[in-house]
């Protein structure tokens, strides 16, 4: 339906999927002639269709335009196998309420619409009115009040005094009854067609760098920018259509984390990622089209910290992405596992909320449930608080966790090491002056070790871990499995570390520093 | 006439000059006190009392000392703290060292958190120049995080890097990070063996074991369990007070 009112009236709205109102005033120009002809020709206008009701003006020209609009209308919708109801009249509300009643063209004089809606049931208006859920048991309420009242057609409804139909049954029968008057309730409102954001250049001379790029990209990002904060809507997706020399397109397609139309920030963005993936010849053409979505709407406060903004932070996540590696950067995350030194990488997220009260609550009732645990296995209590922010009097001690275990030479004396050393660049060793162990610690060890080999080597092997594979493997990264008994050792040169013995090789390895 | 000295200051902040004196004071508010928006406390309550309120922002901070005296535990207080009052917070982790587990213990939100994780290794063997790219790339790094700006607390660590890698870094290389976090709120940490940013350094405090030369009592041990390490946290470099000597007494406590 709203492609059939396009091709007659940009100024159209679309109420339901087969319920459009057009506004045909000012078409009678368009529509004239063709008038004229027909009634030269004498052939009478036909009656046959659905319902759309266009918005025509009272006055001015002749019957038979209006006549024709509407044939052209049915026509129109015929060829693309759609029967449709039309009623042209001076109110959209009376030209909606006829399409509904009657099959075919209805035309109405001008100054007619209320004697046209008389002789109607009054039931049609509960086909015209819309039917949302908080108004429909109003609704039903107030038919049954009009039905008590013995009112049966449009005309009986019209002709009530609207004073005491208001104090009787509300500002609602009062709508009914502008709508039996053939009156407008509300003015149109018109469908807006959803706009395209793309922009293209065409160059004389094929551009081979990134940097005389920006300067086309920025030309094409401006005015889309503008455009977009006219109509408050940010980009979701930004594509880059690049066509080369080679006659082939070079397509990048950026999913932006919030809806932005910052230049710079896409600019940037854009660069970025065609730094990582270049096009394979010079360009010729540059295209960008913009997948729009609804603005971003912020308030700001007075009493919080300004945060980077999501445009700053997407850009700078672009730019040590491109730098380290998408890999080596996010927001750390603790694992549901017991493997030493197990970890997850999640994005950063672009937009953080200030919602520290829940975080405490939820790490306050977390210590509570560690302690208690603590108590029961007879394990000193610490409080995660005596460490964090605010209270602090003591510091949490710290792990720097080796990713790589580092082989070491452990001397056993009595069952206890009294010797630490390597052969590695740093890590000199000496004599253990205190210890403390060994805490055995294994897991893992149902998994089927050659299906876990397998899925370890695949996940990205040493010193990777993502999302997809959280958790990280700090020792022989291609076993899933670990079986180990470890130990925190003083050296004579002030150093701590955690050393641990392999249960199945032996072997001796500092796995974390004391720091 | 001449100029009274708060005068002369005056100009110099005026003119953002007052950075290039050695003596030159921070910002102060108008009631005298430590605020959070020209110190970034460090959530432990002794220290942040000995410093004036905590690491000075808007300038490149040092914590340095040897391994096993604290540096990183004292650097995940700093960064709990500071997600605690609603802060993002940056860590370039220039050899990947860091043991998520510790930080979730010392109560980092760990979502607040950008971890940058470098590719220095601590045993580069025949590939010297391995290393030097490495660090090079996590300072560019560090320098990124810094651009983009109204990060609380951005850290760069290079506790176990080997340090003739950071030496040969162009001592350039400090002054313009000093010169670009100046002015803003964030402070800027490095985190090292020894004193990198040396005089475009805000604020450089040594830490080490305390009692480490009297049969090692500082670092404390129970049967089995390794308890902690008793730490003297002492301020060798200071914009703010050139001339006094802070030493403030730490312990760790495992978790």
């Amino acid at each position: 339906m709203a492609s059939i009112a396009r091709e007659f009236s940009p100024r159209y709205e679309c109420h339901r999927d087969d319920l459009v109102s057009i506004d045909v005033s000012g078409l009678e120009r368009v529509f004239l002639r063709r008038s004229v002809l027909d009634t030269r020709e004498g052939d009478g206008p036909s009656a046959s269709g659905v319902g759309a009701g266009p918005h025509a003006s009272q006055k001015n020209p002749a019957r038979s335009v209006w006549r024709v609009i509407g044939e052209e209308l049915r026509r129109e919708a015929a060829s693309r196998r759609v029967r449709v109801h039309v009623a042209v009249a001076g109110s959209r509300m009376a030209a909606l309420v006829l399409a509904h009643a009657r099959p075919g063209v209805t035309i109405v004089e001008p100054d007619g619409e209320a004697g046209a809606l008389a002789p109607l049931a009054i039931g049609i208006l509960e086909k015209v009115i819309d039917d949302r859920p908080q108004t429909s048991d109003v609704r039903l309420q107030t038919f049954a009040a009009l039905k008590r009242w013995g009112l049966k057609t449009l005309g009986e409804l019209a002709a009530l005094p609207s004073a005491d139909l208001a104090s009787r049954l509300g500002r609602q029968a009062l709508v009914w009854q502008a709508i039996a008057r053939g009156d407008d309730v509300r003015p149109l409102v018109p469908t807006l067609e959803e706009e395209r954001f793309e922009s293209s250049m065409e160059l004389e001379w094929p551009i081979e760098g990134l940097e005389p790029l920006s300067f086309v990209l920025t030309r094409l990002l401006e005015p889309l920018s503008t455009r977009l904060e006219r109509r408050d809507r940010g980009a979701a997706v930004l594509h880059v259509l690049l066509r080369l020399v080679t006659k082939d397109v070079h397509a990048r397609r950026l999913e932006l984390p919030v809806p932005m139309r910052d230049v710079r920030a896409l600019r940037t963005l854009a660069l970025l990622d065609l730094e990582s993936h270049p096009p394979a010849g010079a360009i010729d053409r540059v295209a960008i089209v913009i997948d729009p979505t609804p603005g971003r709407v912020l308030q700001h406060t007075l009493f919080t910290r300004a945060q980077p903004t999501p445009e700053q932070v997407s850009t700078l996540l672009a730019r040590l992405g491109a730098l380290m590696g998408q890999d080596r950067l996010g927001a750390p995350a603790t694992v549901d596992s017991d493997r030493p030194g197990a970890f997850a990488m999640m994005p950063f997220a672009t937009e953080h909320h200030h919602d520290q009260r829940r975080t405490r609550g939820t790490r306050r009732e977390q210590d509570e449930q560690d302690s208690a645990l603590r108590q029961a296995q007879g394990i000193p209590s610490v409080s995660r608080d005596a460490g964090s922010a605010g209270s602090a009097l003591n510091v949490v001690s710290a792990l720097r966790r080796c990713r790589q275990p580092v082989p070491a030479r452990v001397a056993i004396d009595n069952g206890r090491p009294v010797r630490v050393t390597t052969d590695r660049r740093g890590f000199v060793g000496g004599t253990v002056v205190n210890c403390a162990g060994p805490w055995r610690t294994s897991g893992n060890w149902w998994a089927d070790r050659a299906d876990g080999a397998d899925r370890a080597g695949g996940a990205g092997g040493a010193g990777v871990s993502n999302a997809a594979g959280p958790t990280h493997l700090p020792h022989q990264p291609h076993q899933p499995y670990w079986n180990r008994d470890e130990w925190d050792v003083a050296l004579n040169d002030g150093a701590v570390y955690r050393i641990f013995q392999d249960r199945d090789s032996e072997a001796w390895f500092i796995d974390a520093i004391v720091d | 006439m001449p100029l009274a000295r708060a005068d002369l200051e005056s100009l110099l902040r005026t003119r953002r000059l007052d950075r290039t004196l050695t003596t030159a004071l921070p910002p102060l508010d108008p009631a005298g006190l430590p605020d959070e928006y020209v110190c970034a406390p460090t959530g432990h309550t002794a220290l942040d009392a000995r410093l004036g309120g905590g690491f000075p922002r808007g300038q490149l901070s040092e914590i340095v000392g040897p391994r096993s005296s604290g540096r990183t535990s004292l650097l995940l207080q700093m960064l709990a703290a500071a997600t605690a009052r609603g802060e993002l917070v940056a860590l370039v982790d220039a050899l990947d060292m860091l043991d998520v587990a510790s930080a979730d213990a010392a109560g980092v939100q760990l979502d607040r958190l950008l971890w940058v994780r470098g590719h220095v290794v601590s045993n580069p063997g025949m590939c010297r120049d391995l290393n030097q790219r490495a660090v090079e790339q996590a300072i560019r790094a560090f320098t990124l995080v810094l651009q983009a700006g109204n990060f609380g607390i951005v850290a760069f660590d290079a506790g176990e890097a080997p340090m003739d890698a950071i030496r040969r870094l162009p001592f350039t290389t400090w002054m313009r990070l000093q010169r670009l976090i100046e002015g803003s709120q964030t402070t800027g940490v490095l985190v090292g063996s020894e004193s990198m940013a040396r005089s475009s350094a805000g604020l450089t405090l040594k830490l080490g074991i305390r009692n480490l030369e009297c049969g090692m009592r500082g670092i404390r041990f129970r049967p089995r369990l390794f308890e902690g390490v008793d730490i003297e946290a002492r301020v060798v470099r200071a914009r703010a007070r050139a001339h006094e000597d802070v030493r403030v007494s730490l312990s760790t406590t495992c978790a």
